[in-house]
């Protein structure tokens, strides 16, 4: 507990440095500028903006990109209640009551009681991340390579439960991704796979490149499909803070949205989206009055706006502790931290406390600054949300193409993410999610060092993935995981879940 | 990925109620199944005790091509509903041009026997912005030049100058013979303010244009 507290201290001393406290709040701002824009989310923002923190120290870097992911959650609500167009995929339940009770007239209220939710759930998430940390490290340090390879399986597996759509184009985009990710030069034998020839293959396919073709030019493309009419709600705001018996209301909702939230982060494959739709439904199933729902319940705001943002904090919980990356975004944040020579993993908090602490503790930072600027400066946010799609997507292009171009100074990586926008906006016609595409592919890597190593280790003996307890319990829950995602009476639950 | 599109349409035409959407996916999946296994077929797989580099890829090759299966299946029970599938090629065509387009120009590129030349920032920035923004039907020429006219200089600054990145601002040929004496920061910033000035004067002459004829917004 003093540790807790001590090490809680060292990290505010690093956050609060005027530099960080600056880069904190540029992440901030970010974030909520890309959360309130539909069509621009953290992925592609993050893919951008990873040349720019090559000359900050890691620790600033970090903490930037941190501030534009859990900002992003913010700004995607204010989205979903002004406009009824969730601004990130994280704030789809927000729109139905949030939306709601900005037509009767509340909509300030709703975006307080959003903001100071996941501000709750904030704080939670980063007390939950210090207290976590170190017995997770610990026990990380007794997996070997056979216990790795079975926890990333169970993660794919979840990344498969809480897809949406098709279980099987799920299961079949994850093996597409860690196909992709065996492309260039096989560590171990040194030999090139499936390079064509090309030299810039050599090294195997960018993950940035990947990334901002797949979520940033085919999102593009796919918003150029469906034209979007948005109706900015014309009701007055109204004012911002709930009064005491709409605190009293949303208390227990709050509450519970950031457990659920905190729970599903955790997990590999995109908890954060899962946890508000998991919170909703908890809200009205429990409802003394379900009918209110989708009328303008203030616990359907409460609940699922704790939730996703709860959920993208504890989703730094696996990279920090096991140097897994359980998203896209995680996984963004093992490029930026690669790049800074820092390998994610148990180690990061023994070798680099700074960093850790400094990062965590920013969090919170964080978190009490965004309540700052999404609340008054909610008028300035409103006129943003005014810019024409058509004048905002080829201002997104051309960041893109120069954030893509400056990483390594090599054209041909334009060319690449245009080419993967491409194919992701073809995918994506017949069906298939980018994101279990891109969370085998980041896990790919890693699978087969490990899987490779445990082979060697066990000389050939394919036993060695159950002989080890902890292997065989995580390589079970994710069999059964996958048999009762199979079964019928399961399927029609879950498309009931993401039908609402 | 177009020879899918088309191996697709054709096998829709045979199957009539079957839904194309399913059986595309299918299609792809096989594709690119038969891709990664030609791939890596060259590849040495090994034995369990030494996993070789080629073991991976053609395994997964082989699940994904097995994943086609259920889909099929799935095609015949009718899922996948009559959505339909509508392709455009606008959108597709013009923001691909307009990453090509930014990457021939941004520096110069060597093939065999041929090079690009370098154009800098200046002409690929603004090349991208309003080729890509062709991409919409509701395109107007004129907001997107002024677009670029800031958006340019903002960009040369922030990556150029305040973060040191190092981003070829201009056609060579300008850099080196008309500005030879000035530094690279000193080339940037006058190429910036240059820009902003042409863009004060879109935006001026666009605000008097449209002052003497209010209907007449569509510029350029």
């Amino acid at each position: 507990m003093f540790d807790l507290i001590g090490n809680l201290g060292l990290g505010l001393a690093v956050a609060f440095s005027l530099k960080n406290l600056v880069l904190c709040l540029t992440g901030c701002l970010v974030g909520t500028l890309v959360g309130i824009l539909p069509g621009v989310g953290p992925i592609a923002t993050i893919s951008m903006l990873l040349p720019i923190t090559f000359g900050l120290d890691p620790v600033g870097a970090l903490i930037m990109l941190a501030g534009i992911y859990y900002g992003a959650q913010y700004g995607g609500s204010t989205t979903a209640i002004l406009v009824n167009i969730p601004g990130e995929a994280t704030a789809v339940v927000t729109t139905l009551d949030g939306h709601q009770m900005a037509r009767r007239g509340r909509a300030g209220v709703a975006l307080g009681i959003a903001a100071i939710g996941s501000f709750i759930a904030g704080t939670f998430a980063t007390l939950l991340i210090a207290a976590l940390a170190k017995p997770l490290t610990s026990l990380a340090l007794v997996f070997g390579p056979a216990e790795y390879f079975s926890l990333m399986v169970m993660g794919l597996v979840f990344a498969v439960v809480l897809a949406h759509g098709s279980i099987i184009k799920a299961i079949a985009m994850i093996l597409f991704g860690i196909l992709l990710s065996t492309v260039g030069i096989d560590l171990e034998t040194g030999e090139a796979r499936m390079t064509l020839g090309m030299e810039f293959l050599a090294d195997g396919i960018d993950f940035a490149v990947l990334a901002m073709g797949v979520f940033g030019v085919a999102e593009i493309l796919r918003n150029l499909d469906n034209v979007e009419t948005r109706d900015v709600v014309k009701q007055a705001i109204g004012r911002l803070l709930p009064g005491r018996a709409e605190m009293r209301q949303s208390a227990a909702p709050i509450a519970r949205g950031t457990i659920i939230g905190s729970i599903l982060g955790i997990l590999p494959g995109n908890g954060a989206v899962l946890g508000p739709f998991a919170a909703y439904t908890l809200e009205k199933k429990i409802a003394k009055d379900p009918s209110r729902f989708g009328k303008g319940a203030i616990e359907g705001v409460a609940g699922p706006e704790s939730a996703n943002n709860a959920g993208a904090q504890t989703s730094f919980i696996p990279l920090l502790t096991l140097g897994i990356p359980p998203n896209a975004v995680m996984a963004l944040m093992v490029g930026a931290m690669t790049i800074h020579g820092i390998v994610p993993g148990p180690l990061v908090m023994t070798n680099s406390p700074d960093l850790f602490w400094g990062m965590i503790a920013s969090m919170w930072i964080g978190n009490l600054m965004l309540l700052i600027i999404n609340l008054p400066m909610i008028g300035l946010w409103v006129k943003l949300l005014k810019v024409p799609y058509h004048l905002m997507f080829p201002a997104i292009l051309m960041f893109c193409s120069i954030g893509i171009f400056s990483i390594n100074s090599e054209p041909v990586q334009v060319l690449l993410i245009g080419l993967f926008g491409f194919a992701g906006y073809l995918l994506a016609k017949f069906g298939f999610e980018p994101a279990p595409m891109l969370l085998g592919f980041v896990l790919g890597r890693l699978m087969e060092e490990n899987f490779r190593r445990a082979l060697l280790v066990s000389r050939g003996d394919m036993a060695t993935f159950i002989e080890s307890p902890i292997s065989a319990g995580l390589l079970a829950i994710a069999a059964i995981m996958l048999v009762v995602v199979l079964l019928p009476s399961f399927r029609r639950g879950r498309e009931d879940v993401f039908a609402e | 990925m177009t020879e899918v599109a088309r191996g697709t349409a054709g096998s829709a035409k045979q199957a009539g109620a079957v839904s194309r959407k399913e059986l595309g996916a299918a299609a792809i999946l096989v594709a690119l199944a038969v891709l990664g296994f030609a791939l890596s077929s060259e590849l040495p797989r090994g034995t369990l005790r030494s996993v070789g580099a080629g073991m991976l890829p053609q395994a997964l090759s082989i699940l994904l091509g097995l994943c086609a299966i259920p889909i099929l299946v799935g095609a015949r029970r009718g899922a996948g509903g009559s959505e339909e599938l509508t392709f455009s090629l606008r959108g597709p065509i013009l923001v691909l041009s307009a990453t090509a387009l930014f990457a021939l120009t941004i520096k110069s590129s060597h093939f065999d026997g041929w090079s690009t030349p370098e154009l800098g920032l200046v002409v690929a920035g603004p090349l991208a912005i309003i080729v890509g923004g062709h991409a919409s039907p509701e395109v107007q020429l004129r907001p997107l030049v002024t677009l670029a006219l800031f958006l340019t200089p903002f960009s040369l600054v922030l990556f150029g100058d305040l973060l040191n990145l190092p981003i070829p601002i201009m056609p060579r040929y300008v850099q080196e013979v008309l500005l030879a004496g000035w530094s690279y920061r000193g080339a940037l910033r006058l190429a910036a303010v240059l820009m902003v000035g042409a863009g004060l004067l879109v935006l001026f002459t666009g605000r008097r244009a449209s002052a003497k004829a209010p209907t007449a917004t569509k510029g350029g």
